[in-house]
């Protein structure tokens, strides 16, 4: 198996910077760690899952789809080369759903533009970054299956390297590589991922919600109490990774000419559903968030990704960033009592 | 009282108190950020009490919701200091070792026993008596208050009630313990910081004192500062309408939607020679002015903002300034050139500097400080200084807190045969202030579209209005149509609606009384009549 | 992407927030994680904040009033007519005859220099803003 020494990765990351916009954890100066354009000072191997998951380089919170000038239309097909080095297996579950469901029945051309031009460089995740994750659950992580195109595992002063693509392969040209046995390697990454997995334990109760959800068993009440506390900041859709929601919008520039730009929506909007005469079809906003905990753990079991447990990819994101606690975990929780 | 306006702690001390007196704030709708917090704080047992005319999405989670007539704050707040009295609940190792003029508190607030309250403000004597009791045991007690409470004719009254009640049981100078006014702008903290006042210079330095006088002269090298204080902007619109101010220069501000009484202030702005409006759309005042200079955004120019625990933040250039548009600083540097007083700044960060040397409390708050970190907390004399999180710790800054007893006032209008309804006013959840921003945020626009009037089922069913049937509201200053929301989110002969909206902007109808201290308009209450159009 | 360090410009919290931003073009908002003050969190305004900073209504040149209507011009003729008449207004009524409206939506340093214009230059102390609003 390929290996790089961790010492190098500075290096290399420079390398592929030449080339492509290289998104890396970034240790800020204020000391928020953050996913930003790949700086060497700034750049950190030591960083956890942050607010805005990788699905905001292939799906941009607002992006000019196209523009109109005298009578005609141009589509905006924005996609530079991209590199998003440092994800997390979750967040590379995420992408592989989006994805899925960008190109499923009308093929989103901005959404696959940006796609293709983005290779992604995975981190295996070592151990949980925090109480939230629960990717062993989702069967999601702590390390990648497939869709990346290269997977790093930090085994100390040494990087292994799993191969997932052409790409990859061809990231890795010209790369100070050294090589580990086979078998050393196997043992190394069964350790990393028994380590790992120690630390990510199985929350079984989100498997007991799903069932009770299908079963349609939950009281209204646990929606009502809910309902009655979200702010409605629809946070929790925007940092979710499989979250691909959007509205679009016009705007007239000058006369004749005008842009059409698409931004994120969020189903936690009472204006998401409400129809033209007025009426909405989820009227409260204990009902939108049934329908969305329903869309993440019922409705998206049987999806494309059949390496994946359902429309959740276990980041814990909205636990996290949730104002008043309405992530899946405490969904689940209330569900299942 | 003790010190100047501001909070005296910070948004993290919220996750520690035990008890909550939120008053004149929708603090979820308002202060989302710090509202999430209360409701988690009751959700791990901590207790809500709310003195809110309006059943704000908080009251859901209130242990005890008073719902007091509007502009009767004065007597809830004296009768609530008459029950800890009257009942021994006071502190009294607080008051005798920290306060003055109690005495003085004990005589004005007799007069207010919860009978006599319950006549006034209509709650209920032994609500009132419950309230006291529950603030005055609490360990960890917060008031937060914000519009609700100042924007009245006696706002000034008000808010020293609160500061009565904190300091009567020792409820200040800990550890999520305080009173905390909520600012309602990103910046108003420092508008005010940096003396964004007619009375002091930056870091409330008074105008009057002479030493402060002498001070700014020499550093800024010029001779006759003024040493009287300036019009507040309520007298400025007064002043112009006399035709005693001839010029306006207003940066980022659109008074002819925010301030009281629009017929008076369109009256006023038309009575100037030179009206200048700096901002960055053609907002309701812009379009009369003489001038409109085109103002960068937020996120088109460096600069620090403080936020309403006085913490001081540092905001970053993201994009060029749209066309021509400059950042606010550099138009003001031109202005000032071409008038033959030169500012020669490079960036914003010269100006802090100024500010720095300038300003004691924001001594130590410098750039290098800022960009390392999330902030520093005023006051924060010198480098060395950490910054403060909350305040009056072992002392107020006055020394003694000094307990200012207020009496009871109503209104200035109260509702009579004609106009027989009690308006109040404010912001809703998705829109902010004038719309100017939140107007052209396609989701925020589609979340609320539109001004809506909120009228109690009891009332509406009376007039016969039905939800989201065209009303018109009328004072004696103007009149308007909007749709009625049919609601009981307001008591019976309240109604409420909201600035946001130009085609049926509330000020129009709203009375500029204000108060005789502050100069704050009392947006909260003026007498109104309803009917359904035809 | 570039993400630059920022505060929510709409209430007092004082959250901040990253804007996202690509080809001088705001694309997004990110919050910041570990401000005490947000955590990672916004509302449903700081999340959409970036959407009017280049709504085409934004001011992009300056104005001037001319025969009743405002016409567009030069910053330097604007700013020239600016400081004359508030220049002429001071020397003909004084300095109480003029008035500065600073604003709580501008930074720190932005409204220190409206004071000092207001005091320092036209040397009047009525200056305010709408802090009572």
């Amino acid at each position: 198996m390929k290996t790089l020494a961790k010492k190098d990765i500075n290096k290399i990351l420079s390398i592929w910077s030449q080339k492509h916009d290289v998104l890396a954890p970034t240790k800020m100066d204020n000391g928020d760690c953050i996913f930003s354009a790949f700086d060497e000072k700034a750049f950190t191997l030591d960083y956890k899952k942050p607010p805005l998951s990788p699905k905001s380089v292939f799906f941009p919170q607002s992006e000019i789809i196209f523009r109109v000038e005298k009578n005609r239309y141009n589509e905006v097909v924005a996609a530079k080369k991209a590199l998003i080095f440092g994800l997390r297996s979750c967040d590379m579950m995420g992408i592989r759903q989006a994805s899925s469901f960008m190109s499923r029945d009308n093929k989103d051309i901005y959404y696959q533009a940006r796609q293709n031009a983005a290779a992604t460089v995975v981190m295996a995740c070592p151990k949980a970054q925090n109480e939230t994750c629960f990717c062993t659950t989702t069967l999601s992580g702590p390390v990648a299956k497939k869709g990346f195109d290269l997977q790093l595992y930090d085994i100390g002063d040494t990087l292994l390297v799993e191969i997932g693509s052409p790409r990859g392969e061809e990231l890795l040209t010209g790369m100070p590589l050294a090589e580990m046995e086979e078998s050393q390697a196997k043992q190394k990454i069964d350790e990393f991922l028994q380590n790992a997995i120690l630390t990510i334990p199985e929350v079984k109760s989100v498997i007991d919600a799903m069932n009770k959800l299908k079963d349609r068993k939950i009281a209204e009440k646990v929606w009502d109490d809910f309902g009655a506390k979200c702010i409605t900041c629809g946070g929790c859709a925007f940092v979710c990774p499989t979250c691909t929601c959007f509205n679009v919008y016009d705007h007239q520039q000058a006369a004749g000419e005008g842009i059409r730009l698409r931004a994120w929506d969020a189903c936690l909007y009472s204006g998401f559903t409400r129809e033209a005469s007025g009426h909405n079809p989820r009227a409260s906003q204990a009902s939108r968030l049934k329908r969305r905990h329903e869309h993440k753990l019922l409705d998206y079991n049987n999806t494309d990704i059949q390496d994946g447990l359902c429309g959740c990819v276990g980041c814990g994101r909205c636990s996290d960033y949730c104002p008043v606690h309405i992530g899946t975990l405490e969904v689940v929780k209330a569900i299942t009592g | 009282m003790f010190g100047s306006g501001a909070m005296t702690n910070s948004i993290n001390e919220f996750d520690a108190a035990d008890l909550f007196l939120v008053t004149g704030s929708n603090t979820t709708e308002q202060h989302p950020l710090i509202g999430t917090r209360i409701i988690n704080a009751k959700q791990r047992g901590a207790q809500l009490l709310i003195i809110d005319p309006r059943e704000i999405p908080l009251a859901k989670f209130a242990d005890l919701h008073l719902r007091q007539n509007i502009g009767t704050d004065v007597a809830v707040l004296n009768g609530m200091m008459n029950v800890i009295i009257e009942e021994n609940l006071y502190d009294k190792e607080f008051v005798t070792t920290r306060t003055e003029n109690f005495e003085q508190l004990k005589e004005v607030v007799s007069k207010y026993p919860p009978k006599a309250v319950e006549k006034i403000s209509g709650i209920a004597a032994a609500d009132l008596k419950k309230a006291a009791r529950m603030y005055a045991k609490a360990d960890k007690a917060m008031i937060a208050y914000a519009m609700g409470i100042t924007q009245h004719t006696t706002g000034v009254d008000n808010v020293k009630s609160c500061a009565n009640l904190a300091m009567l049981t020792g409820h200040l100078g800990r550890a999520a313990v305080g009173v905390n006014p909520l600012r309602g702008q990103n910046n108003v903290q420092g508008a005010c910081d940096m003396g964004g006042l007619p009375n002091v210079y930056s870091a409330y330095q008074p105008v009057i004192d002479a030493n402060v006088k002498k001070k700014f002269e020499e550093a800024w090298k010029v001779e006759g500062l003024d040493d009287k204080p300036g019009l507040t902007i309520t007298d400025m619109m007064n002043a112009a309408q006399q035709g005693e101010l001839k010029a306006l220069y207003i940066m980022g501000e659109n008074p002819l939607m925010s301030d009281p009484d629009t017929a008076h202030i369109e009256h006023a702005l038309s009575n100037l020679d030179f009206l200048v409006v700096q901002d960055i759309f053609l907002s309701e005042t812009a379009k009369k002015a003489d001038v409109v200079f085109p103002a960068a955004s937020f996120a088109e120019k460096d600069g620090t903002y403080t936020n309403t625990e006085r913490k001081v933040q540092l905001a970053c250039k993201a994009v060029n300034p749209p066309g021509q548009a400059r950042p606010d600083w550099q138009i003001i540097c031109e202005i000032s050139k071409l008038a033959g007083y030169p500012m020669n700044y490079e960036s914003p960060a010269d100006v802090l500097k100024e500010i720095n040397a300038l300003s004691p409390s924001y001594g130590g708050i410098t750039l290098e400080r800022l960009s390392k970190g999330f902030g520093l907390q005023w006051p924060c004399p010198n480098i060395e200084h950490p910054g403060t999180a909350f305040l009056h710790k072992d002392k107020f800054s006055k020394g003694l807190g000094t307990f200012m007893p207020c009496e009871f006032k109503p209104p200035a209008e109260m509702p009579d045969d004609e106009y027989d309804f009690m308006l109040t006013t404010g912001r809703i959840y998705y829109q902010f202030h004038t719309g100017t921003m939140t107007r052209r945020v396609s989701i925020l626009e589609r979340e609320a579209p539109e001004a809506l009037l909120e009228i109690n089922p009891e009332d509406a069913k009376k007039l016969g209005i039905r939800n989201k049937d065209k009303v018109e509201v009328s004072s004696r200053r103007g009149s308007l149509q909007m749709k009625a929301e049919v609601t009981e989110r307001v008591p019976p002969r309240v109604v409420f609606s909201t600035f946001h909206f130009s085609e049926a902007c509330i000020n129009v109808l709203t009375n500029s009384a204000f108060d005789p201290v502050a100069k704050i308009p009392e947006y909260k209450g003026c007498a109104v009549k309803v009917r359904r159009c035809a | 992407m570039k993400r630059t360090r920022s505060v929510c410009p709409f209430c007092g919290c004082g959250c901040s927030f990253y804007i996202l931003s690509e080809n001088d073009r705001v694309v997004g908002i990110e919050p910041s994680p570990e401000n005490p003050v947000n955590k990672g969190m916004l509302c449903v305004k700081g999340w959409n904040a970036h959407e009017f900073i280049h709504s085409p209504e934004r001011l992009v040149t300056p104005l001037i009033r001319k025969q009743g209507e405002l016409v567009a011009a030069s910053w330097d003729e604007a700013l020239k007519l600016v400081a004359n008449k508030l220049m002429d207004t001071h020397k003909k009524y004084g300095p109480r005859a003029l008035g500065f409206l600073s604003s709580a939506k501008v930074s720190n340093e932005e409204n220190y220099l409206m004071m000092k214009l207001a005091r320092a230059v036209f040397k009047t102390n009525n200056v305010d803003h709408c802090a009572r609003l």
